[in-house]
Protein backbone atom coordinates (compact mmCIF):
# COMPACT_ATOMS: atom_id res chain seq x y z
CA UNK A 1 0.00 0.00 0.00
CA UNK A 2 1.57 3.67 -0.68
CA UNK A 3 2.21 5.27 2.15
CA UNK A 4 4.09 8.95 1.52
CA UNK A 5 4.12 11.00 4.48
CA UNK A 6 5.46 14.65 3.97
CA UNK A 7 7.56 15.75 7.30
CA UNK A 8 6.50 19.62 6.85
CA UNK A 9 2.29 18.55 7.13
CA UNK A 10 0.39 17.51 10.51
CA UNK A 11 -2.30 14.78 10.46
CA UNK A 12 -5.48 13.05 12.10
CA UNK A 13 -6.21 9.19 12.56
CA UNK A 14 -8.65 10.06 10.12
CA UNK A 15 -6.20 10.14 7.67
CA UNK A 16 -6.06 14.30 6.51
CA UNK A 17 -3.37 16.56 6.37
CA UNK A 18 -2.74 19.81 7.45
CA UNK A 19 -0.67 22.32 6.23
CA UNK A 20 -0.14 24.95 8.46
CA UNK A 21 0.88 28.99 7.52
CA UNK A 22 -0.49 31.18 10.28
CA UNK A 23 -3.97 31.15 10.78
CA UNK A 24 -4.49 29.19 7.63
CA UNK A 25 -4.79 25.33 7.88
CA UNK A 26 -5.19 23.69 4.21
CA UNK A 27 -6.81 20.04 4.20
CA UNK A 28 -6.92 17.14 2.65
CA UNK A 29 -6.29 13.39 2.68
CA UNK A 30 -3.06 11.39 3.13
CA UNK A 31 -1.94 8.74 0.57
CA UNK A 32 -2.41 6.17 2.84
CA UNK A 33 -6.19 7.39 2.42
CA UNK A 34 -6.44 7.62 -1.22
CA UNK A 35 -4.47 4.38 -1.49
CA UNK A 36 -7.25 2.54 1.00
CA UNK A 37 -10.52 4.04 -0.73
CA UNK A 38 -8.94 3.31 -4.57
CA UNK A 39 -10.05 5.11 -7.75
CA UNK A 40 -11.64 8.20 -6.15
CA UNK A 41 -14.57 9.22 -8.55
CA UNK A 42 -16.44 12.08 -6.62
CA UNK A 43 -15.71 14.91 -3.87
CA UNK A 44 -18.31 17.16 -2.69
CA UNK A 45 -16.61 19.92 0.01
CA UNK A 46 -19.03 22.59 1.53
CA UNK A 47 -19.31 26.50 0.62
CA UNK A 48 -16.55 29.28 1.69
CA UNK A 49 -18.02 31.11 4.86
CA UNK A 50 -19.11 27.60 6.04
CA UNK A 51 -18.59 27.21 9.93
CA UNK A 52 -16.75 23.96 11.08
CA UNK A 53 -16.55 22.47 14.10
CA UNK A 54 -13.78 20.47 15.52
CA UNK A 55 -14.23 16.72 13.84
CA UNK A 56 -17.48 18.14 11.87
CA UNK A 57 -18.47 16.20 8.49
CA UNK A 58 -17.00 18.98 6.32
CA UNK A 59 -17.75 16.69 2.76
CA UNK A 60 -17.31 13.03 1.35
CA UNK A 61 -15.18 11.47 -0.73
CA UNK A 62 -16.68 8.41 -2.96
CA UNK A 63 -14.63 5.34 -3.98
CA UNK A 64 -16.38 3.36 -7.26
CA UNK A 65 -18.02 0.92 -4.31
CA UNK A 66 -17.73 3.62 -1.06
CA UNK A 67 -18.17 6.32 0.43
CA UNK A 68 -16.30 8.32 2.98
CA UNK A 69 -16.75 10.82 5.04
CA UNK A 70 -14.14 14.02 5.63
CA UNK A 71 -13.78 15.65 9.09
CA UNK A 72 -12.18 18.73 9.86
CA UNK A 73 -9.38 18.48 12.09
CA UNK A 74 -10.12 22.16 13.44
CA UNK A 75 -12.93 24.80 14.12
CA UNK A 76 -13.24 27.41 11.76
CA UNK A 77 -14.17 29.01 8.48
CA UNK A 78 -14.01 27.63 5.26
CA UNK A 79 -11.91 30.22 3.52
CA UNK A 80 -11.36 28.84 -0.10
CA UNK A 81 -12.44 25.53 -1.69
CA UNK A 82 -10.69 23.63 -4.17
CA UNK A 83 -13.20 23.11 -6.88
CA UNK A 84 -11.09 21.63 -9.41
CA UNK A 85 -11.76 18.37 -7.60
CA UNK A 86 -15.07 18.58 -8.42
CA UNK A 87 -14.37 17.57 -12.11
CA UNK A 88 -11.27 15.74 -11.66
CA UNK A 89 -11.51 14.02 -8.85
CA UNK A 90 -8.97 11.38 -9.93
CA UNK A 91 -6.37 13.94 -8.43
CA UNK A 92 -7.42 12.62 -4.76
CA UNK A 93 -5.66 9.81 -5.73
CA UNK A 94 -2.69 11.21 -8.44
CA UNK A 95 -1.83 13.69 -5.91
CA UNK A 96 -3.24 13.69 -2.55
CA UNK A 97 -0.38 16.14 -1.07
CA UNK A 98 -0.52 18.77 -4.32
CA UNK A 99 -3.57 19.22 -6.13
CA UNK A 100 -5.92 18.20 -4.62
CA UNK A 101 -5.88 19.48 -1.18
CA UNK A 102 -9.61 20.25 -0.35
CA UNK A 103 -10.41 23.25 1.59
CA UNK A 104 -8.61 25.99 3.72
CA UNK A 105 -9.72 27.17 6.79
CA UNK A 106 -9.03 30.36 8.92
CA UNK A 107 -8.36 28.69 12.71
CA UNK A 108 -10.57 29.39 15.28
CA UNK A 109 -8.54 28.00 18.09
CA UNK A 110 -5.15 27.91 17.50
CA UNK A 111 -4.49 25.19 20.73
CA UNK A 112 -6.37 22.59 18.52
CA UNK A 113 -3.26 22.44 16.86
CA UNK A 114 -1.43 20.59 19.37
CA UNK A 115 -3.84 17.85 18.82
CA UNK A 116 -2.29 17.07 15.03
CA UNK A 117 0.09 14.33 14.62
CA UNK A 118 3.56 14.83 13.16
CA UNK A 119 4.52 12.84 10.56
CA UNK A 120 6.23 10.20 12.74
CA UNK A 121 3.52 9.74 15.33
CA UNK A 122 1.01 9.53 11.89
CA UNK A 123 3.44 6.52 10.83
CA UNK A 124 3.56 4.95 13.92
CA UNK A 125 0.23 5.41 14.00
CA UNK A 126 -0.27 3.68 10.71
CA UNK A 127 1.87 1.18 12.07
CA UNK A 128 -0.67 -0.22 14.83
CA UNK A 129 -3.66 -1.04 11.82
CA UNK B 1 -17.24 -17.88 13.12
CA UNK B 2 -13.83 -18.24 10.80
CA UNK B 3 -14.55 -17.34 7.10
CA UNK B 4 -14.44 -19.97 4.64
CA UNK B 5 -11.69 -20.03 1.81
CA UNK B 6 -11.94 -20.79 -1.70
CA UNK B 7 -9.10 -23.15 -2.97
CA UNK B 8 -7.42 -19.61 -4.54
CA UNK B 9 -7.53 -18.43 -1.11
CA UNK B 10 -4.13 -18.46 -0.78
CA UNK B 11 -3.23 -17.08 -4.46
CA UNK B 12 -5.24 -14.02 -4.11
CA UNK B 13 -3.08 -13.11 -1.20
CA UNK B 14 -0.02 -13.38 -3.30
CA UNK B 15 -1.51 -11.03 -5.40
CA UNK B 16 -2.23 -8.90 -2.82
CA UNK B 17 -5.94 -8.45 -3.33
CA UNK B 18 -7.98 -6.48 -0.84
CA UNK B 19 -10.01 -9.46 0.77
CA UNK B 20 -13.63 -8.99 2.43
CA UNK B 21 -16.03 -11.43 4.00
CA UNK B 22 -18.47 -12.51 1.82
CA UNK B 23 -21.24 -14.75 2.16
CA UNK B 24 -18.72 -16.80 4.70
CA UNK B 25 -16.14 -16.63 2.55
CA UNK B 26 -13.29 -14.61 2.45
CA UNK B 27 -13.47 -13.26 -0.87
CA UNK B 28 -11.39 -10.84 -2.75
CA UNK B 29 -12.54 -7.44 -3.48
CA UNK B 30 -10.19 -6.33 -6.12
CA UNK B 31 -6.37 -6.74 -7.00
CA UNK B 32 -5.12 -3.51 -8.33
CA UNK B 33 -8.41 -0.95 -9.53
CA UNK B 34 -11.58 -1.54 -9.51
CA UNK B 35 -11.85 0.69 -13.22
CA UNK B 36 -8.78 -1.47 -14.41
CA UNK B 37 -10.74 -4.10 -13.59
CA UNK B 38 -13.85 -3.43 -15.13
CA UNK B 39 -12.39 -2.30 -18.13
CA UNK B 40 -10.44 -5.19 -18.67
CA UNK B 41 -13.85 -7.00 -18.94
CA UNK B 42 -15.18 -4.86 -21.00
CA UNK B 43 -12.28 -4.57 -23.37
CA UNK B 44 -9.88 -7.64 -22.95
CA UNK B 45 -10.40 -10.70 -20.32
CA UNK B 46 -10.78 -10.55 -16.99
CA UNK B 47 -10.78 -13.76 -14.52
CA UNK B 48 -12.85 -14.48 -10.87
CA UNK B 49 -12.92 -16.29 -8.34
CA UNK B 50 -16.01 -17.68 -7.78
CA UNK B 51 -15.55 -20.65 -6.42
CA UNK B 52 -17.53 -20.07 -3.41
CA UNK B 53 -20.79 -20.37 -5.75
CA UNK B 54 -22.84 -23.61 -4.58
CA UNK B 55 -22.95 -26.38 -7.32
CA UNK B 56 -26.53 -28.79 -7.28
CA UNK B 57 -26.23 -31.74 -9.42
CA UNK B 58 -29.93 -33.68 -9.66
CA UNK B 59 -29.44 -37.11 -11.62
CA UNK B 60 -31.97 -39.58 -12.11
CA UNK B 61 -34.65 -40.07 -15.18
CA UNK B 62 -37.18 -36.88 -14.47
CA UNK B 63 -33.95 -34.87 -13.61
CA UNK B 64 -35.62 -32.50 -15.88
CA UNK B 65 -38.64 -32.30 -15.41
CA UNK B 66 -37.73 -31.79 -11.29
CA UNK B 67 -35.85 -28.94 -12.26
CA UNK B 68 -38.60 -27.31 -14.16
CA UNK B 69 -41.50 -28.15 -11.53
CA UNK B 70 -38.81 -26.14 -9.26
CA UNK B 71 -38.65 -23.20 -11.24
CA UNK B 72 -40.45 -20.76 -12.62
CA UNK B 73 -38.52 -20.11 -16.22
CA UNK B 74 -38.91 -22.60 -19.03
CA UNK B 75 -36.11 -25.99 -18.65
CA UNK B 76 -38.05 -28.64 -20.02
CA UNK B 77 -38.12 -27.50 -23.52
CA UNK B 78 -34.27 -26.12 -23.39
CA UNK B 79 -32.09 -27.94 -25.59
CA UNK B 80 -29.77 -30.57 -24.54
CA UNK B 81 -26.15 -29.08 -23.73
CA UNK B 82 -27.80 -25.80 -22.64
CA UNK B 83 -28.28 -23.16 -19.64
CA UNK B 84 -31.56 -21.22 -18.05
CA UNK B 85 -31.62 -18.47 -15.73
CA UNK B 86 -34.65 -18.20 -13.58
CA UNK B 87 -35.85 -17.47 -9.81
CA UNK B 88 -36.31 -20.23 -7.56
CA UNK B 89 -39.62 -19.18 -5.94
CA UNK B 90 -41.70 -20.24 -2.67
CA UNK B 91 -45.23 -21.63 -3.17
CA UNK B 92 -46.22 -17.63 -2.71
CA UNK B 93 -44.35 -16.64 -5.46
CA UNK B 94 -42.03 -14.77 -3.05
CA UNK B 95 -38.07 -15.04 -4.24
CA UNK B 96 -36.20 -17.41 -2.80
CA UNK B 97 -32.93 -17.37 -4.60
CA UNK B 98 -31.63 -16.89 -8.43
CA UNK B 99 -29.81 -19.79 -10.09
CA UNK B 100 -28.99 -21.36 -13.81
CA UNK B 101 -29.89 -24.71 -14.48
CA UNK B 102 -27.50 -26.89 -17.14
CA UNK B 103 -28.86 -29.50 -19.08
CA UNK B 104 -26.12 -31.68 -19.12
CA UNK B 105 -28.37 -34.95 -19.86
CA UNK B 106 -31.42 -35.56 -20.26
CA UNK B 107 -30.65 -37.88 -16.54
CA UNK B 108 -27.92 -34.84 -15.45
CA UNK B 109 -28.64 -31.34 -14.65
CA UNK B 110 -25.96 -29.13 -12.80
CA UNK B 111 -27.87 -26.12 -11.07
CA UNK B 112 -25.60 -22.87 -9.69
CA UNK B 113 -26.79 -21.38 -6.89
CA UNK B 114 -25.42 -18.03 -4.61
CA UNK B 115 -23.32 -18.59 -2.05
CA UNK B 116 -25.18 -16.99 0.49
CA UNK B 117 -28.15 -19.26 -0.39
CA UNK B 118 -26.72 -22.61 -0.60
CA UNK B 119 -28.00 -23.61 2.63
CA UNK B 120 -31.26 -22.03 1.93
CA UNK B 121 -31.99 -23.20 -1.61
CA UNK B 122 -30.77 -27.05 -0.36
CA UNK B 123 -33.19 -27.28 2.39
CA UNK B 124 -35.91 -25.99 -0.02
CA UNK B 125 -35.24 -27.85 -2.58
CA UNK B 126 -34.27 -31.33 -0.89
CA UNK B 127 -37.91 -31.08 0.69
CA UNK B 128 -39.69 -30.74 -2.91
CA UNK B 129 -37.92 -33.75 -4.62
CA UNK B 130 -40.80 -36.82 -3.29
CA UNK B 131 -42.81 -38.11 -6.62
CA UNK B 132 -39.81 -37.51 -9.09
CA UNK B 133 -37.54 -40.56 -10.11
CA UNK B 134 -34.11 -38.44 -9.14
CA UNK B 135 -31.00 -38.10 -7.39
CA UNK B 136 -30.08 -34.68 -5.36
CA UNK B 137 -26.66 -34.30 -4.72
CA UNK B 138 -24.83 -31.25 -2.87
CA UNK B 139 -21.40 -30.35 -4.40
CA UNK B 140 -20.66 -27.10 -3.40
CA UNK B 141 -17.52 -27.93 -1.61
CA UNK B 142 -16.03 -30.21 -4.09
CA UNK B 143 -16.16 -27.98 -7.15
CA UNK B 144 -14.02 -24.51 -7.93
CA UNK B 145 -15.15 -22.36 -10.14
CA UNK B 146 -13.63 -19.29 -12.54
CA UNK B 147 -15.39 -17.03 -14.53
CA UNK B 148 -12.98 -15.96 -17.33
CA UNK B 149 -14.87 -12.64 -18.99
CA UNK B 150 -14.72 -10.82 -22.10
CA UNK B 151 -14.28 -10.24 -25.36
CA UNK B 152 -10.94 -11.81 -25.85
CA UNK B 153 -12.18 -15.01 -23.71
CA UNK B 154 -12.71 -17.84 -26.01
CA UNK B 155 -9.45 -16.75 -28.22
CA UNK B 156 -7.68 -17.34 -24.95
CA UNK B 157 -9.35 -20.46 -23.62
CA UNK B 158 -8.75 -21.72 -27.44
CA UNK B 159 -4.96 -21.24 -26.96
CA UNK B 160 -4.96 -22.88 -23.97
CA UNK B 161 -6.22 -26.20 -26.20
CA UNK B 162 -9.46 -26.39 -24.62
CA UNK B 163 -11.17 -27.69 -27.39
CA UNK B 164 -14.86 -25.81 -27.66
CA UNK B 165 -17.08 -26.47 -30.58
CA UNK B 166 -17.12 -24.28 -33.37
CA UNK B 167 -20.81 -23.65 -32.46
CA UNK B 168 -20.76 -22.64 -29.02
CA UNK B 169 -23.56 -19.85 -28.66
CA UNK B 170 -23.88 -18.29 -25.17
CA UNK B 171 -25.64 -20.21 -22.26
CA UNK B 172 -24.24 -23.40 -24.10
CA UNK B 173 -22.27 -25.75 -21.65
CA UNK B 174 -19.77 -28.87 -22.77
CA UNK B 175 -18.20 -31.41 -20.59
CA UNK B 176 -14.75 -32.31 -21.67
CA UNK B 177 -11.07 -32.80 -20.62
CA UNK B 178 -8.46 -30.70 -20.81
CA UNK B 179 -4.96 -31.90 -19.12
CA UNK B 180 -6.28 -35.14 -17.99
CA UNK B 181 -9.09 -33.27 -15.72
CA UNK B 182 -12.76 -33.37 -16.36
CA UNK B 183 -14.26 -30.42 -16.69
CA UNK B 184 -17.39 -28.57 -17.27
CA UNK B 185 -17.71 -25.52 -19.18
CA UNK B 186 -20.16 -22.89 -20.09
CA UNK B 187 -20.44 -19.80 -22.03
CA UNK B 188 -22.07 -17.98 -18.56
CA UNK B 189 -21.27 -15.31 -16.49
CA UNK B 190 -22.82 -11.84 -14.52
CA UNK B 191 -21.05 -9.51 -16.09
CA UNK B 192 -22.73 -9.02 -19.66
CA UNK B 193 -19.88 -9.64 -21.55
CA UNK B 194 -19.05 -12.99 -23.43
CA UNK B 195 -17.63 -15.34 -21.32
CA UNK B 196 -17.06 -18.74 -19.74
CA UNK B 197 -17.80 -20.16 -16.56
CA UNK B 198 -15.82 -23.53 -15.80
CA UNK B 199 -16.09 -26.03 -13.11
CA UNK B 200 -13.26 -27.96 -11.82
CA UNK B 201 -11.65 -29.72 -9.51
CA UNK B 202 -9.49 -27.41 -6.98
CA UNK B 203 -6.16 -28.61 -8.39
CA UNK B 204 -7.84 -27.77 -11.86
CA UNK B 205 -8.59 -24.82 -10.81
CA UNK B 206 -5.39 -23.24 -9.62
CA UNK B 207 -3.41 -24.23 -12.48
CA UNK B 208 -5.55 -22.95 -14.95
CA UNK B 209 -5.67 -19.17 -12.61
CA UNK B 210 -2.44 -19.20 -12.66
CA UNK B 211 -2.07 -19.91 -16.38
CA UNK B 212 -4.74 -16.69 -17.29
CA UNK B 213 -2.55 -14.71 -14.52
CA UNK B 214 0.64 -15.71 -16.16
CA UNK B 215 -1.03 -14.69 -19.68
CA UNK B 216 -1.57 -11.52 -18.28
CA UNK B 217 -5.55 -11.90 -17.45
CA UNK B 218 -6.65 -9.39 -14.82
CA UNK B 219 -7.44 -11.10 -11.75
CA UNK B 220 -11.06 -9.21 -11.22
CA UNK B 221 -12.32 -9.19 -7.62
CA UNK B 222 -16.02 -8.55 -6.54
CA UNK B 223 -16.66 -4.89 -6.60
CA UNK B 224 -15.74 -5.05 -10.20
CA UNK B 225 -18.30 -7.69 -10.58
CA UNK B 226 -20.63 -6.05 -9.03
CA UNK B 227 -20.10 -2.67 -10.71
CA UNK B 228 -20.18 -4.96 -14.28
CA UNK B 229 -23.59 -6.60 -13.55
CA UNK B 230 -25.47 -3.24 -12.75
CA UNK B 231 -24.13 -1.44 -15.49
CA UNK B 232 -25.97 -3.61 -17.53
CA UNK B 233 -28.81 -4.06 -14.84
CA UNK B 234 -28.77 -7.78 -13.73
CA UNK B 235 -30.60 -8.46 -10.16
CA UNK B 236 -28.56 -9.66 -7.12
CA UNK B 237 -30.49 -11.36 -4.81
CA UNK B 238 -30.62 -9.58 -1.14
CA UNK B 239 -30.80 -6.27 -3.82
CA UNK B 240 -33.15 -6.65 -6.66
CA UNK B 241 -35.00 -9.48 -5.36
CA UNK B 242 -35.11 -10.84 -1.85
CA UNK B 243 -37.31 -12.74 0.46
CA UNK B 244 -40.31 -9.99 0.59
CA UNK B 245 -40.90 -9.64 -3.31
CA UNK B 246 -41.92 -11.97 -6.52
CA UNK B 247 -39.83 -12.08 -9.89
CA UNK B 248 -42.54 -9.89 -11.08
CA UNK B 249 -41.96 -6.97 -9.12
CA UNK B 250 -38.55 -7.03 -9.89
CA UNK B 251 -37.85 -6.87 -14.30
CA UNK B 252 -38.13 -10.48 -14.68
CA UNK B 253 -41.35 -11.20 -15.62
CA UNK B 254 -39.92 -13.13 -18.47
CA UNK B 255 -38.33 -16.03 -16.51
CA UNK B 256 -41.97 -16.45 -15.42
CA UNK B 257 -43.65 -18.72 -17.96
CA UNK B 258 -47.29 -18.96 -16.46
CA UNK B 259 -48.05 -21.29 -19.83
CA UNK B 260 -46.20 -24.20 -18.36
CA UNK B 261 -47.54 -27.34 -16.73
CA UNK B 262 -47.30 -27.01 -13.40
CA UNK B 263 -44.85 -25.19 -10.83
CA UNK B 264 -43.94 -24.26 -7.91
CA UNK B 265 -45.55 -20.90 -7.22
CA UNK B 266 -47.59 -20.85 -10.12
CA UNK B 267 -50.93 -20.26 -8.70
CA UNK B 268 -49.79 -17.22 -6.79
CA UNK B 269 -48.02 -16.02 -9.72
CA UNK B 270 -50.69 -15.94 -12.21
CA UNK B 271 -52.80 -14.23 -9.56
CA UNK B 272 -50.26 -11.54 -8.51
CA UNK B 273 -50.18 -7.56 -10.18
CA UNK B 274 -46.88 -6.38 -8.64
CA UNK B 275 -46.32 -4.29 -5.94
CA UNK B 276 -43.00 -2.90 -7.06
CA UNK B 277 -41.37 -1.73 -10.28
CA UNK B 278 -37.70 -2.22 -11.27
CA UNK B 279 -36.32 1.28 -12.67
CA UNK B 280 -33.01 1.93 -14.20
CA UNK B 281 -32.17 5.10 -12.76
CA UNK B 282 -28.72 7.81 -13.60
CA UNK B 283 -27.34 11.04 -12.08
CA UNK B 284 -25.63 13.49 -13.94
CA UNK B 285 -23.58 14.09 -10.36
CA UNK B 286 -23.04 12.17 -7.55
CA UNK B 287 -23.49 8.44 -6.89
CA UNK B 288 -27.28 7.09 -6.10
CA UNK B 289 -26.05 4.02 -3.33
CA UNK B 290 -27.81 1.39 -2.54
CA UNK B 291 -30.32 2.75 0.63
CA UNK B 292 -31.16 5.75 -0.62
CA UNK B 293 -34.81 7.43 -1.28
CA UNK B 294 -36.64 7.89 -4.52
CA UNK B 295 -39.07 10.08 -4.67
CA UNK B 296 -41.00 12.02 -7.41
CA UNK B 297 -40.68 15.13 -8.42
CA UNK B 298 -43.19 16.43 -6.07
CA UNK B 299 -40.84 14.91 -3.53
CA UNK B 300 -42.75 12.05 -2.27
CA UNK B 301 -40.72 9.09 -1.69
CA UNK B 302 -41.55 6.19 -4.15
CA UNK B 303 -38.99 3.56 -3.31
CA UNK B 304 -35.31 3.13 -2.77
CA UNK B 305 -31.69 2.42 -4.54
CA UNK B 306 -31.38 -1.66 -4.52
CA UNK B 307 -27.65 -1.48 -6.21
CA UNK B 308 -25.87 1.71 -6.85
CA UNK B 309 -22.07 2.74 -8.62
CA UNK B 310 -20.25 4.80 -10.28
CA UNK B 311 -20.30 3.32 -14.05
CA UNK B 312 -16.62 2.76 -14.90
CA UNK B 313 -17.95 3.18 -19.20
CA UNK B 314 -20.83 6.27 -19.26
CA UNK B 315 -18.59 7.58 -15.92
CA UNK B 316 -22.06 8.62 -14.30
CA UNK B 317 -23.71 7.47 -11.24
CA UNK B 318 -26.23 4.46 -12.01
CA UNK B 319 -28.33 2.94 -9.58
CA UNK B 320 -31.53 0.03 -9.96
CA UNK B 321 -34.39 0.95 -7.53
CA UNK B 322 -37.44 -0.34 -6.54
CA UNK B 323 -40.58 1.79 -6.59
CA UNK B 324 -43.73 1.30 -5.68
CA UNK B 325 -45.69 0.35 -9.37
CA UNK B 326 -49.21 2.66 -8.51
CA UNK B 327 -46.87 5.31 -7.84
CA UNK B 328 -44.71 5.19 -10.29
CA UNK B 329 -44.44 8.36 -11.58
CA UNK B 330 -46.08 8.79 -16.08
CA UNK B 331 -43.36 11.49 -16.82
CA UNK B 332 -40.47 9.49 -15.71
CA UNK B 333 -39.76 12.18 -13.67
CA UNK B 334 -37.68 11.04 -10.60
CA UNK B 335 -35.37 12.18 -7.75
CA UNK B 336 -32.61 10.27 -5.69
CA UNK B 337 -31.84 11.75 -2.32
CA UNK B 338 -28.32 12.16 -1.51
CA UNK B 339 -27.95 13.31 2.11
CA UNK B 340 -30.47 15.29 2.82
CA UNK B 341 -30.63 16.60 -1.22
CA UNK B 342 -32.58 15.27 -3.81
CA UNK B 343 -30.94 15.16 -6.96
CA UNK B 344 -32.97 14.75 -10.64
CA UNK B 345 -32.49 11.30 -12.23
CA UNK B 346 -32.06 10.61 -15.83
CA UNK B 347 -34.67 7.16 -16.07
CA UNK B 348 -32.96 4.24 -18.63
CA UNK B 349 -35.70 2.48 -20.44
CA UNK B 350 -32.62 -0.23 -21.26
CA UNK B 351 -29.15 -0.82 -19.74
CA UNK B 352 -26.96 1.64 -18.83
CA UNK B 353 -24.06 -0.53 -20.89
CA UNK B 354 -24.68 -3.19 -23.99
CA UNK B 355 -22.78 -5.97 -22.87
CA UNK B 356 -20.85 -7.24 -25.62
CA UNK B 357 -22.15 -11.47 -25.78
CA UNK B 358 -23.50 -13.34 -28.05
Amino acid sequence: MSNNIPVELKYTKDHEWTKIEGDTVTIGITDFAQSALGDIVFVELPEVGKTLNHHQTFGVVESIKSVSDLFSPIAGTVLEVNKDLVNAPEKCNTEPYGSAWMIKVKLSNPDELNNLLSASDYQNFLSTL
Amino acid sequence: MSLLKTSLHEDHLALNAKMAPFAGFDMPLQYSSVKDEVLAVREHAGVFDVSHMGEFFVHGPEAVKFVDHIMTNDFQNAEMLKAVYSPLCRDNGTVIDDLIAYKLASDRVLICVNASNIEKDWNWISTKTSGFDIKLENHSKEFSLLALQGPKAELILRDFGIKLPTDFPYYSILETSHEGEKIIIARTGYTGEDGFEVFSSDEYAKKLWNKLIFNGVKPCGLAARDVLRVEVCYPLYGHEINDDVTPLDAGLAWTVKLDKQDFIGKNALAEYSPKFQLVRLSLERGIPREGYEVLNAEGVKIGTVTSGTMSVVTGKGVCLALVEKSKAPKDKKYLINIRNTNYEANFHAKAFVNGGHK
